[in-house]
């Protein structure tokens, strides 16, 4: 039995879906203990009833006007604040990028140890172990605190479940009580560019993906009749979203959505490491690819070696007969 | 007007495209079956340290942890354009990024930086920490992640844009500040790989490269055990692209459950 606490990413009242996940793993590993969630950013309070529901037996708030949008120092202060409270034995955020900014800021100062990108965290020896998959998702590392106390883990989008609301589970959500002055607000958010979420791709049963093997806009439009025929959400590497063909949220990958649709149609991508983590666990995959050496075939059910200018037209032709 | 600048550049294993087994029978990874790299996120880093130089002055200053494995990332720093090198004395596959951070903090303060300090924002091996955070907090300095962009540094302040989930945000920073740099900026390496005799030629250099001594520093994460992840078996099949009737029963099969 464990306290864990859990911070809590809300923007502009909508809550992270990582974080939530966060909070199914905490419930897990508190196996009785208390959990306590800190709800941060622009609409924070709005949420704090979910949180109750899927599983949190604390909730305090942070939403400071002066730090409607994220940056480090005043949530640093604020998450310290916070756990400074109520010490946890573990505290856990998602690996996005403001997770992963402000997890290893907090435990920095804290001079706690700290473990980003985690797949899984749990008790192990009297004291916790932190997991990760790496080099090329050929090792799985366990990392362990070097001293007692607060350990610090960020987990990635998909290690953990997102626990189920129960109505019945309700309580009132405290603000949090932090001092902050104007030197700690020295870093400012000038502008912010952010597209409108346009795809669901976590619920997509069918994907097809288009990487940098499209070419240019011609090549994407094949991509896009090929979803179309098949009633399926567009899906992109980075390359392809770097290159302004489609916007940020369509991409896959390490920075991108996990996806786990039943067919995923890559086309015209590598496979690199950090495309493939977004779409592994696909439960069948198809990659067209001239190179008949790109790494995605090795994770493909059905390798297709050839253009996909070529290709695509021909699945469509044989979808329509 | 002209800022100063301090790059954190290391050597990282490559992890790309791995084939056969990583680990020993001790549960160590096998050098020899991963190799070394410089890191490219650090490259990138360097890349736009280098660019600023280019455009409105200042002197660069190159600093890494640890004796070379493959890789002499500080040589290839000084052959890419930058003003000095550092060595810092600490073993980076001994300590976690906190420690690590606390070793270059101290090599910072020494050389009194008030200016901007580069890093790139993960490591891609592993990503165990960031260490531009921890390094931002030991030098109680601003800091931000995922910098795709600098678009102005002054004495005073520096602008980044840098990638978030869904776009990009611009945030502007009093100096000093620890700016972490992501993928975006280097697609091609704009200078490019030398040949072999230059390339020898800048490792037979006499170069003096002064060394940091960091004091004791604890690592407060170990690494409490390594295992090989079982190699994902999944039933390939090569398709034929030429005929309609293979790409066919593909789809129809792909499109049913099993
Ligand atoms: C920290 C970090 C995070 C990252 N996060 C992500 C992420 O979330 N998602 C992501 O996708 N990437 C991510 N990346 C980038 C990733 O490393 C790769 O650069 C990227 O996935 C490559 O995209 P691609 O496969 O589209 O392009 P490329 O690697 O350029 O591959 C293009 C492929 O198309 C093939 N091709 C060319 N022409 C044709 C044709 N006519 N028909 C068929 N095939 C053709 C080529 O053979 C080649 O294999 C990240 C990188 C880093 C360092
Ligand atoms: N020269 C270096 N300077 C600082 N940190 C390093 C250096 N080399 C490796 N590291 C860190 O040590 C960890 C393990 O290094 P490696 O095994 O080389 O990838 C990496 O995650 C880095 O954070």
């Amino acid at each position: 039995m464990a306290d864990i606490s859990v911070f809590i990413e809300v923007d502009d009242g909508v809550l992270n879906d990582i974080s939530l996940q966060c909070l199914g793993a905490a419930r897990a590993l508190a196996d009785g203990g208390v959990v306590r969630c800190l709800a941060a950013g622009a609409g924070a309070s709005g949420i704090a009833a979910d949180l109750f529901a899927r599983g949190a037996d604390e909730v305090k708030v942070f939403d400071d006007s002066r730090a409607a949008a994220y940056t480090t120092k005043p949530y640093a202060k604020a998450v310290i604040a916070w756990l400074n409270e109520a010490p946890p034995a573990v505290a856990l955020f998602g690996a996005t990028t403001i997770g992963n900014d402000l997890a290893p800021s907090v435990a920095a100062r804290l001079k706690t140890p700290c473990v980003l990108s985690a797949d899984g965290v749990e008790a192990a020896d009297g004291g916790y172990v932190a997991r990760r998959v790496e080099f090329d998702r050929k090792v799985q590392t366990a990392y362990a605190p070097e001293k007692e106390g607060l350990f610090i883990v960020s987990l990635h989008d998909g290690a953990a479940e997102t626990p189920a609301a129960d109505a019945s589970r309700t309580g009132e959500a405290v603000p949090l009580s932090v001092e902050l002055d104007d030197s700690d607000f020295a870093a400012r958010v000038l502008k912010r560019d952010v597209a409108k979420k346009t795809v669901n791709l976590k619920d997509a049963k069918i994907i097809v993906a288009a990487g940098a093997g499209v070419g240019n806009a011609e090549g994407l439009a094949v991509v896009q009749q090929l979803a179309d025929a098949l009633g399926a959400e567009v899906g992109a590497t980075r390359a392809v979203v770097d290159a302004g063909w489609l916007a940020a949220d369509h991409q896959i990958g390490q920075t991108g959505a996990t996806v786990r649709p039943d067919l995923y149609i890559a086309c015209g991508i590598s496979g690199a490491v950090q495309h493939r983590v977004g779409m592994l666990d696909a439960r069948k995959i198809i990659a067209i690819n001239t190179d008949a050496n790109a790494p995605i075939f090795k994770v493909a059910h059905y390798q297709v070696v050839g253009d996909l200018k070529v290709v695509i037209p021909k699945l469509i032709k044989v979808l329509a007969a | 007007m002209s800022v100063d600048t301090m790059v954190i550049v290391r050597e990282v294993w490559d992890t790309r495209d791995l084939v056969g087994q990583v680990l020993d029978d001790t549960g160590n990874i096998k050098a020899d079956a991963v190799g070394t790299r410089f890191e490219p996120e650090d490259l990138n880093a360097l890349e736009m340290a280098l660019r600023l130089k280019d455009a409105q002055g200042g002197k660069v200053t190159a600093i890494s942890a640890g004796e070379p494995r493959g890789v002499d990332v500080l040589r290839e720093a000084l052959y890419r354009g930058v003003d000095a090198v550092v060595r810092v004395n600490a073993d980076p596959l001994a300590l976690d990024d906190q420690a690590l951070a606390e070793a270059y903090a101290g090599a910072i303060r020494e050389l009194g930086s008030q200016g901007l300090i580069l890093i790139g924002t993960t490591v891609l091996d592993g990503e165990n920490s960031l260490l531009g955070a921890h390094l931002a907090a030991a030098l109680d300095a601003e800091q931000v992640s995922w910098v795709d962009e600098l678009e102005e540094a002054t004495p005073e302040r520096a602008v980044a844009r840098r990638a978030i989930e869904m776009g990009t945000e611009t945030v502007e920073v009093p100096l000093p500040a620890v700016l972490s740099v992501g993928v975006a900026l280097l697609e091609d390496d704009p200078r490019s790989p030398r040949s072999a005799k230059a390339m020898l030629k800048l490792k037979m250099k006499k170069v003096d490269i002064p060394a940091h001594e960091a004091p004791a520093i604890e690592a407060v994460t170990k690494t409490a055990g390594r295992a090989a992840v079982p190699e994902r078996v999944i039933e390939t099949r090569a398709v034929d692209a030429e005929s309609e009737a293979e790409l066919k029963s593909m789809l129809d099969e792909a499109r049913k459950g099993d």
